[in-house]
């Protein structure tokens, strides 16, 4: 049986570049999401350590 | 009284043993060798060696269709596709994508390593394979056995068992395969580059990955969904950490059972007639081919990278691109401590070792989708 090189070389082509470019969008993907999520949870423990609004003190009676 | 003697004879396996039986029984005898007393990969090796002496004694029809006892585990578990997702999905259970979070970077050695792959596709083409049995021989490179025996029962069942014995042994021969080739494509120099502490990852972040993770990558390809879903729904089990015993099943008794199958269904399509061809040996050669060139890939990429990076990466964990999880990685730390003793390589090559898994699986996708 003969040997069709150009889909050969289009399983070649198409593995190798198909590999890094679904690689490469993961790699983007998840540092974007850690990212994120970096974000949020500094933001959610600034929030939390930032010092509480002086609350209004009583007014005295004398 | 004779005619009993002779009938039981002539209707005994005995008499219908072939000197191939005996190659295989041979073959079968090696295997169980470097299972039980050399320990190499002796989950899967044992009971593939013993599917192989089983299915060669003769008339026990074990692997009959619709009849053999093995034949349904063969024809359920591997030929409907149930148990490599299995596999896939306690394998999941027990990873840790924590370093591969930590430095996301390690994701295009997961992907260079699979370079490789393609290269020994070409070559096994050049060898006079079709290229259905090219892309089976190809995925050896890759180190994971379930996705090659995935790959093989779709497109070149016939060489199902060596394909798979091929995958199994380089796994375990990674101590004595990777480190001259590590060395080989390094300098001392850079082996002894030290590597700064990984960054801290979240219990979110661990959480978001298998979901963000099975998403990207089914969308992208497809072809992946059956070995991915289940890679991160297991790992989704363990860092959700709410379902501990569906976690510890998956990884344990699931992951137990599903292997015995696996191998004795593997080992069992390793008959006389399909086993003893010169294809077969060939295939050994491909494969280790393929295990050598991908780890050079992943080496290589490793150095491509370090020529745009500030922090510069040890490339000797580029090497860890395939997908032998954790068994490159050791062997990374090893050759790194080996160079300079204060290098902890083990956690930054489990980055590109996990990302070689997710690598080997697309890149299997790719290859079913364009000759499935």
């Amino acid at each position: 049986m003969e040997t069709d090189w150009s889909k050969v070389m289009e399983v070649f082509a198409t593995g190798i570049i198909g590999v890094f470019v679904v690689m490469i969008l993961l790699q983007i993907l998840t540092q974007l999401s850690t990212r994120i999520i970096d974000f949020v949870e500094n933001f959610g423990k600034g929030e939390e350590s930032s010092p509480e609004p002086k609350s209004p003190t009583a007014p005295s009676k004398d | 009284m004779l005619d009993i003697l002779k009938d039981l004879i002539y209707s005994s396996g005995a008499v219908s043993l072939t000197g191939g039986n005996l190659v295989m029984w041979l073959v079968s005898f090696v295997l169980l060798y470097l299972a039980i007393k050399k320990q190499y990969e002796p989950l899967l090796l044992l009971p593939i060696a013993f599917g192989i002496l089983i299915v060669n004694l003769p008339l026990t029809f074990l692997m009959e269709p619709e009849h053999g006892l093995v034949w349904f585990f063969y024809h359920y578990g591997i030929e409907l596709d149930i148990i490599p997702p299995l596999i896939f999905l306690g394998l999941g259970a027990m990873i840790d994508f924590g370093p591969l979070i930590a430095n996301p970077k390690t994701l295009l050695l997961g992907a260079g390593a699979q370079a490789g792959l393609y290269v020994t596709f070409f070559a096994a083409v050049l060898f006079g394979f079709d290229l259905q049995e090219a892309a089976s021989i190809a995925i050896i490179g890759g180190a994971d056995g379930p996705t090659t025996i995935f790959l093989t029962s779709k497109l070149a069942p016939h060489l199902l068992g060596a394909t798979a014995v091929s995958a199994y042994a380089y796994m375990a021969l990674v101590p004595i395969i990777q480190p001259p080739m590590m060395k080989l494509l390094t300098t001392e120099h850079e082996r002894k580059i030290v590597m700064g502490k990984l960054r801290p990852v979240s219990k979110l972040q661990r959480v978001c990955f298998p979901i963000v993770t099975a998403m990207a990558i089914m969308l992208m390809v497809p072809t992946a969904a059956p070995l991915i879903s289940m890679l991160m729904l297991g790992n989704l089990f363990k860092e959700s950490g709410v379902v501990e015993r569906l976690s510890k099943a998956a990884s344990n008794e699931l992951m137990n059972i599903v292997t015995i199958f696996l191998g004795l269904s593997v080992g069992a399509t390793m008959t006389a007639g399909t086993f003893l061809s010169p294809k077969v040996l060939f295939i050994f050669f491909l494969g280790l081919f393929a295990f050598i060139v991908s780890t050079g890939a992943g080496l290589i990429m490793a150095k491509i990278m370090n020529l745009f990076l500030k922090n510069k990466i040890n490339p000797l964990i580029g090497a860890a691109g395939v997908s032998a999880v954790p068994m490159a990685a050791r062997c990374v730390h090893k050759v790194g401590s080996e160079a300079n003793r204060r290098n902890y390589l083990l956690m930054h090559a489990m980055g590109p070792n996990v990302a070689g898994v997710i690598g080997t699986v697309v890149a299997a996708a790719i290859l079913l989708k364009n000759l499935g």
